[in-house]
């Protein structure tokens, strides 16, 4: 019954088993020598100074939003691109249509207004305050 | 639970070394660790007439991605304290190649002030080439001994001693 | 402009302050006051027949009995040259700082003070620039004894000479 699934699990059988085997081929047969000065963080040769975690500029965190919010809607416009002749066939052509219009253009909105809000910029322009 | 040098020397055992150290020698990633004069011809060894990438060699700039070092150039004491901590970060098992007089024995510059005669005073070394600097060939010629040195190793059965590093 | 001639004419506006003009081969120099050495160095800067805008090299030299700091002036404009010399005593050398005028006597002062030990007074940022920072003591001085060892690493040298013979027998 669930015999298309036999290939999937093949493959992660494969890969899993792959990993596994040289991961503890590793383990067992490679050389280690674990100790502090070995550990410290790699900053070319100088002895490391001051925190590794450090303040990130906020346009980074804005294009990976943008990213992911438009990435998740191409995500759901493939299955309707895929079934959207078959329905069109089945006479559901108007209400294909206009339900994926009406997806599209809520996050359309969304664009525009990222666009008009300078977010799409790298370097973001602040319009000089009068004064 | 390592299996390293666990075992008595049978056929199987010691081919599986042998099949090591054939991988092992085979993709030898060096350092490109060029203080002085010598850096050009180390250049010169990874560029495209006498290649050492036919030998599996590949330059990598990172200590931590590399298993050879190859000093190549005058090593002074302001950069030996620095040398040793890429060494010691370097991911077992590792190799040095030295490259040149001056990282042989101080060189021309023996006598200066500021000049570590040799990187020996702070490393292990497999290989020393002598030269001024070496000629390309000479630096492969360094690199195919360290190739010999590097099958005479013994992983899975017991060593004999023959391999002592300083820690 | 004859590097003599320029000499002539810092000697007339700071009369005695200038010690000494030597026609010399190579280059001739003149020996200024170290007390007076910027104003000299402002009037040369500002001075439009000498217009020096460019300090091309500064270094010092310590002979037995004193330590000297030479500059070598030049000029774009008028494509001459010109050296002054400042000598200062070799007990706590010291003298001001020429980087308000020219730029590049940053680093060259920053040389001077590390291998040397002249302090320059008024300097932004006078530290050690080719030795390690916790070096100790300046390694062009004629009485500069190497340290034994730095950090752990020893700095004896075994003469191969030694080497040689033993192998001959």
């Amino acid at each position: 019954m669930y015999l298309q699934f036999a290939v999937p699990l093949a493959l992660t059988i494969v890969a899993i088993g792959l990993v596994a085997g040289l991961l503890g081929l590793q383990k067992l047969l490679s050389p280690s020598n674990p100790f502090a000065r070995k550990l410290m963080p790699y900053e070319c040769g100088e002895p490391p100074t001051g925190r590794a975690w450090i303040n990130f500029n906020v346009r980074f965190y804005l294009i990976a939003l943008i990213f992911v919010i438009f990435e998740v809607e191409v995500a759901f416009v493939y299955p309707i691109a895929a079934v959207y002749l078959d329905w069109v066939k089945q006479g559901h052509r108007l209400y294909a249509l206009s339900e994926i219009l009406i997806f599209l253009m809520i996050l359309f909105v969304g664009l525009v207004y990222v666009w008009v809000k300078h977010d799409l910029e790298w370097v973001k322009k602040v319009p000089e305050t009068g004064g | 639970m390592s299996l390293l040098n666990t075992f008595p020397e049978y056929t199987l055992t010691t081919r599986t070394d042998e099949l090591l150290n054939w991988m092992r020698k085979s993709s030898i990633w060096y350092m490109l660790f060029g203080l002085a004069c010598c850096a050009i011809e180390l250049m010169h060894t990874g560029g495209p007439r006498a290649d050492i990438d036919r030998f599996g060699a590949s330059p990598r700039a990172s200590a931590r991605q590399s298993d050879l070092m190859i000093i190549a150039g005058t090593l002074t004491l302001k950069m030996a304290l620095r040398t040793r901590l890429l060494y010691d970060q370097m991911p077992d098992p590792k190799y040095v190649i030295s490259m040149g007089s001056c990282s042989n024995c101080g060189g021309l510059f023996q006598f200066a002030y500021s000049v570590c005669d040799g990187v020996d005073k702070i490393l292990p070394v497999d290989v020393y080439v002598p030269g001024c600097p070496p000629r390309p060939e000479a630096l492969t010629e360094g690199l195919l001994k360290l190739q010999e040195k590097m099958m005479t190793e013994r992983w899975l059965t017991r060593s004999n001693g023959a391999r002592e590093k300083a820690a | 402009m004859e590097p003599l001639k320029i000499y002539e004419l810092v000697k007339e506006r700071f009369g005695d302050r200038v010690l000494e003009i030597a026609d010399k081969k190579p280059d001739p120099f003149c020996v200024i006051d170290p007390k007076s050495i910027v104003e000299v160095c402002q009037f040369l800067h500002d001075d439009p027949q000498t217009a020096i805008d460019a300090l091309s090299n500064e270094t010092g030299v310590d002979y037995k009995d004193r330590i000297e700091v030479v500059y070598h002036l030049f000029s774009y404009r008028h494509r001459h040259t010109a050296v002054l010399k400042v000598k200062l005593p070799r007990e706590n050398p010291s003298v001001a700082t020429l980087e308000n005028i020219w730029k590049s006597a940053n680093w060259m002062e920053r040389e001077i003070f590390d291998l040397i030990g002249v302090n320059f007074e008024g300097h932004s940022d006078l530290r050690r620039i080719l030795m390690p920072e916790d070096w100790e003591g300046h390694p062009l001085r004629k009485d500069f004894v190497e340290p034994l060892e730095y950090h752990g690493i020893s700095t004896v040298r075994e003469s191969p000479i030694v080497r040689l013979e033993a192998g001959k027998k």
